[in-house]
């Protein structure tokens, strides 16, 4: 819809522009000595001006001077800004940091203000207020190209590029700019807009373009001094003007939004209940949509009280999104279907940054929940809060609260993230990759609590990683995902035990996992065992087993039919059978 | 080949009262045609050390040898690649005119990729394949160091082996001299032949790979191993 | 990590008023270049071909514009921090007395459309996040945006326009102003509007999409984890971080208003700066443009270390989070 209307917008001002003067030239010139400043009639719809001109005619025959102008100022403001704002990145950091530095001064000025001041010294006259507005706009502009190219700047490929011996002339123009244009365009766009607007204002005000000439803005104040008698003659002209702006502004959205892109909706459906007693979680069925993409395929487990369990798989394989499923924290446009049944949860994220809120202290974030769901009092909530922070074994505690979450470290944030679950009385903790973000010796540290807090408290954990030894660390029982389905389903001392034993992982997938995991016993003379061929994706429809293509064991039935998960495994050639097999064949 | 040489490098960075010790009087020698190990957590200075390597970063003391031939294959490599050029355009930029159409095929198809692969932009690759791409491109200007600064730990663990397995190969191959910073102790021993552990801008211990992480003589370095999440930590349990 | 500098309060005082000062010795320094800048005799420009050149002379030697240029700026300084502004050309009315005049019509205004857009932005803003988070509500979404969006686009003045033609002709409910007699309340009413409305619309716009981020980000997703009521997911974790940027982008709607105001008192004939800096510079007479930019600057600049100061102590990251 906005693409049919930018169409419109820019279709409307090539014909305002382009046929305007030539269809209406004559009737805005011709004087009607019988009709002076007369109000709207059948032959003048927007009256008549004090010399018997028809105003209609004026106004289309402006708007080629008034988009022109605009459209000159705005030329001048990008390309001004464009040398301004690129500058710092040619010339180094010290002369980039004294042009930036001056730039954010001027930036500060009302942009109107700084083109008021020109004008007294540009003069009055078309090309002067096209140059006054034009150079006010150049500080913003400017901002604007050093934000976006700052932005650049400090990726990866730039640092590559830098290393590779690539100049900073090349830089900016090969990389820099490419990677800014986008915004550039949109904001150029939206800026002839506010060009528009801003020329109209000034030679409204008298300063812009002088008589005989007339653009929008001197029609606007001619019909102002008469908005008494003939109000149209004011109201057109204003009308011209904001329909142009509204254009260009049409025009920019819609720039925006063919670079940015962006997602279509559609609406939850799922159901979560709590029951008291019973497994910590029980979930049936559950299927996450995305559109087209189904990135969770009807996944069923349960967790009891007190057991630890791993979900484990690659990016891309739904066991995050499982994760908060169940805590029924997917947002449209995703779309959950299937039973989940959770006991009380508390939830672990990732980030431990990102995941507090930083503009609260640790004490109000904490004290919440137990005000919120326990009916505590403030004071006892504020207490309660201290003994959970020490109960993760976090010193201070009572200093600790007052603070922002910016002021601890990772590893504490993490912890204050598990204290906060405490607050409540949590049957079930789902920790999303909690140590990912992590140091390795904080990692130990956190998985560490999470046990303790689980035998102390009796709650089950749910450990979503990527990461096959983290789970290892810390679970009973481990979930293995691949392309949206529960693989296999099996103890963690199974992980653990030798492959070759025949009570290894009986999912190829499990294992081929397992084996690609260089470890601290790994054998260095040999290459690691890699998994060829890569996950299908959450918008392919397969037939079959989803591993099949990677598979070393897969057969035309493999390919064809879908293994059914059995409530430990879903392979038509599980390796345990196999071994099974071969022992009752002996 | 040339070794990398780090002679008392120190790394200050900020300026003026704010300014920080990040590397603080470093020595370390990357010897001919092998690979050091670099390990450390967040925060400790390896990632600054392996860009001052490069010049991206400026020294505040100390010398580097050799000052050039030295190439780095960043971390991420969805954004060590500019999303706005085509693979090939991305490994021809630093190769003479003439021979480059070739020479990019040579150099994809060293690193296991389809030469076909040149005319796709970043986006359309996989995390493996970019970071093969980025690989590629670290090669083009012949360097005798390279430096690999956590090139597989944005990958899945399927692609890391894959990843893993190339820069051995490459580095076998072409005799490079490789310094391989990696939080991750399992995959930095399977690499290495020596290894650096450094903590707060220090090299607190060096060595033969083996001996470091058998015998560990500095307390730290105990610290880290202990911490190693292992499947196998009691092996036939 | 940097080191934390010990006082960091103090620190981010010191950088802003430092960055305060050196922007006002800029905005000094412009208006003395903006004399200087015109082509031509400004003094010949602003009385007029018809003046004799004896008066000229005359006028150019009281206002030492034949001294060299140096020995003009130190007088230029020094006058401006005795509170001296000169004389206006055409009325030879101090400068001083003309905005001490006008100043208080023209910033009464600029507060109360302020207020206006404060009180009327953050919280439609914000209750328009909250209804259209995640793709809800798509006919409010269209409606606002759509309405909005084109609210922000109608210049100042044509709304001054339009309210013109609408209340005060059309209906005759309000009166414009009028100068001879006192000014209540309701001659405030429609120029306050016309100010407000464009500006409003902008922040309410900016203000929902920042509620959006916040709404979606991991800390709230964390909040609904907690099985927070909804309002006090929105009011307790979603609005504080939603103030401050709000607030940094409210510091530069004052900008805007003031831009603004210069036109919309031009329509209204309004008795305050804004009418005084248009009709000076169509006269060229430069002592009053500039006395009157100098005023208008400085308010700028003040505005904007308010709120520098204020979301130093709303945001706890402002002050060292910054290098």
């Amino acid at each position: 819809m906005l693409r049919i209307a930018a169409l419109l917008s820019l279709l409307f001002l090539l014909f305002l522009t382009g046929l305007g003067p030539i269809i209406w030239g004559d009737d805005a010139l011709a004087i009607d000595t019988a009709a002076l400043a007369q109000g709207a009639s059948a032959a003048h719809p927007m009256g008549t001006d004090g010399l018997g001109r028809d105003v209609l005619a004026r106004i289309m025959v402006a708007s080629r001077l008034t988009v022109g102008l605009a459209l000159l100022t705005t030329a001048i403001a990008v390309a001004g800004g464009l040398v301004l704002g690129g500058l710092p990145a040619v010339l180094g950091p010290r002369a980039g940091r004294l042009i930036n530095g001056f730039v954010g001064l001027v930036v500060a000025f009302p942009g109107l203000l700084i083109a008021l001041v020109l004008a007294v010294v540009f003069g009055s006259g078309g090309t002067a207020a096209a140059l006054a507005i034009g150079v006010a706009s150049i500080p913003s502009f400017a901002r604007l190209t050093q934000t976006l190219a700052a932005s650049v700047a400090g990726r990866d490929f730039i640092a590559a590029a830098r290393v590779l011996g690539v100049g900073r002339v090349r830089m900016l123009y090969r990389h820099i700019l490419p990677n800014i244009a986008e915004p550039l365009v949109v904001q150029a766009t939206l800026g002839a807009g506010g060009a528009l607007l801003a020329f109209a204002a000034l030679s409204f005000l008298g300063l812009g373009v002088q008589s005989p000439g007339y653009d929008w803005g001197v029609l606007l104040n001619e019909g102002l001094n008469r908005v008494y008698i003939n109000p149209a003659a004011a109201l057109g002209p204003g009308l011209a003007v904001v329909l142009a702006g509204l254009a260009f502004n049409v025009m920019g959205e819609y720039a925006a939004q063919a670079f940015g892109g962006r997602s279509r909706v559609i609406r939850t459906r799922g159901r979560s209940s709590r029951p008291a007693p019973g497994p910590a979680l029980r979930v049936r069925d559950l299927t996450v949509r995305y559109g087209d993409a189904v990135p969770v395929k009807g996944v069923s487990f349960e967790v009891v009280p007190g057991e630890r369990v791993g979900i484990v798989g690659e990016s891309g394989s739904g066991k995050s999104l499982t994760a908060l499923a169940v805590s029924g924290l997917v947002e449209p446009p995703g779309q959950v279907s299937g039973d989940i049944e959770a006991a009380e949860t508390a939830m672990v994220f990732q980030d431990p940054m990102t995941s507090l809120n930083p503009a609260l202290r640790i004490a109000t974030q904490l004290a919440e929940v137990a005000t919120t769901h326990e009916g505590m009092s403030r004071r006892a909530a504020r207490s309660l809060a201290v003994t959970r922070l020490t109960d993760v074994h976090i010193a201070q505690a009572a200093r600790v609260v007052r603070q922002y979450p910016h002021e601890l470290s990772g590893g504490m944030r993490q912890r204050a993230m598990i204290a906060m679950g405490l607050m409540g009385t949590p049957r079930l903790i789902i920790a999303d990759e909690p140590t990912t973000a992590l140091d390795v010796t904080v990692q130990k540290q956190i998985l560490d609590l999470l046990r303790e807090v689980s035998t102390t408290t009796g709650a089950a954990i749910v450990l979503v990683s990527h990461d096959l030894a983290v789970v290892g660390q810390l679970c009973s029982r481990v979930l293995v995902m691949y392309a949206g389905v529960i693989v296999e389903d099996l103890p963690v001392s199974r992980l653990t035990a030798e492959p070759d034993a025949g009570d290894g992982p009986a999912h190829p997938y499990t294992r081929a996992l397992l084996a690609a995991v260089p470890d601290l016993t790994a054998d260095r003379s040999r290459p690691l065992a890699t998994i060829p061929g890569r996950m299908p994706s959450p918008l392919d429809v397969t037939g079959g087993c989803p591993f099949a293509p990677r598979c070393p064991r897969a057969d035309s039935r493999c390919h064809a039919e879908t293994p059914a998960f059995d409530g430990a495994v879903a392979c038509w050639h599980p390796h345990t059978t196999e071994h099974v097999l071969k022992e009752e064949s002996r | 080949m040339t070794a990398l040489e780090f002679h008392g490098v120190s790394v200050r960075l900020g300026r003026g009262r704010r300014a920080v010790t990040v590397v603080d009087d470093v020595t370390l020698t990357v010897p001919s045609g092998g690979v050091t190990g670099l390990v450390g957590e967040s925060g400790c200075g390896k990632t600054t050390l392996a860009r001052a390597a490069v010049g991206l970063v400026p020294l505040s003391g100390g010398a580097i040898h050799p000052r050039s031939r030295v190439q780095l294959v960043f971390q991420d490599p969805y954004s060590s690649l500019d999303p706005r050029m085509t693979v090939g355009a991305a490994i021809a930029e630093a190769l003479p005119r003439r021979t480059r159409s070739d020479e990019v095929s040579r150099l994809l198809d060293l690193v296991g990729l389809d030469p076909a692969l040149a005319v796709r932009l970043p986006r359309h690759l996989s995390g493996g394949q970019r970071q093969r791409v980025a690989l590629a491109r670290a090669l083009t200007a012949r360097p005798e160091v390279v430096i690999a600064d956590e090139i597989t730990s944005a990958l899945d663990v399927s692609v890391q082996g894959l990843v893993l397995n190339l820069v051995r190969e490459i580095q076998r191959e072409l005799g490079l001299t490789m310094l391989f910073i990696s939080h991750n102790l399992a995959v930095v021993r399977y690499v290495s032949d020596h290894v650096a552990v450094m903590r707060a801008g220090r090299i607190v211990e060096s060595g033969p790979v083996e001996q470091v992480l058998s015998e560990p003589a500095d307390a730290y370095t105990r610290t880290l191993l202990a911490a190693v999440p292992t499947l196998r930590s009691a092996p036939g349990a | 990590m940097p080191d934390m500098p010990r006082h960091p309060w103090a620190h981010y005082l010191l950088r802003r008023a430092t960055r305060f000062l050196i922007s006002m010795a800029l905005l000094v320094t412009a208006t003395f270049a903006m004399v200087h800048a015109i082509p031509g005799d400004p003094v010949r420009a602003a009385l007029g071909a018809t003046a004799s050149p004896e008066l000229v002379a005359a006028k150019t030697h009281e206002l030492g514009l034949d001294l060299p240029v140096w020995q003009q700026y130190a007088r230029y300084l020094a006058a401006l921090f005795s509170g001296e502004l000169g004389a206006s050309m055409t009325s030879g009315l101090p400068v001083a007395q003309t905005i001490a005049d006008r100043l208080p019509y023209t910033s009464l205004l600029a507060a109360v459309a302020l207020a206006v857009v404060m009180l009327v932005a953050v919280p439609l803003g914000m209750a328009m996040a909250a209804v259209t988070r995640g793709g809800r509500g798509r006919v409010g979404e269209l409606l606002f945006t759509g309405v909005a969006g084109f609210l922000a686009v109608v210049p100042e003045f044509l709304l001054a326009v339009c309210l013109v033609a609408l209340f005060a002709m059309g209906l005759e409910w309000l009166p414009v102003a009028d100068v001879t007699g006192s000014m209540g309340p309701e001659f405030y009413i429609l120029p306050a509007l016309a100010l407000a409305i464009g500006p409003a619309a902008a922040l309410a716009r900016i203000v929902r999409v920042e509620g959006l981020q916040v709404l979606a980000s991991d800390y709230v997703r964390t909040a609904r984890a907690k099985r927070l009521p909804a309002r006090v997911v929105h009011l307790r974790h979603a609005l504080p971080n939603l103030l401050t940027s709000a607030l940094t982008i409210g510091g530069l709607l004052v900008s805007g208003l003031v831009a603004g105001s210069v036109l919309v008192e031009n329509v209204f004939a309004w008795p305050g700066l804004g009418t005084a800096l248009v009709e000076a510079i169509r006269a060229k007479d430069f002592p009053v443009v500039q006395g009157v930019v100098l005023i208008y600057g400085s308010a700028v600049l003040l505005v904007n270390f308010g709120v520098d100061l204020l979301l130093g102590r709303l945001d706890p990251r402002s002050v060292i989070g910054e290098s």
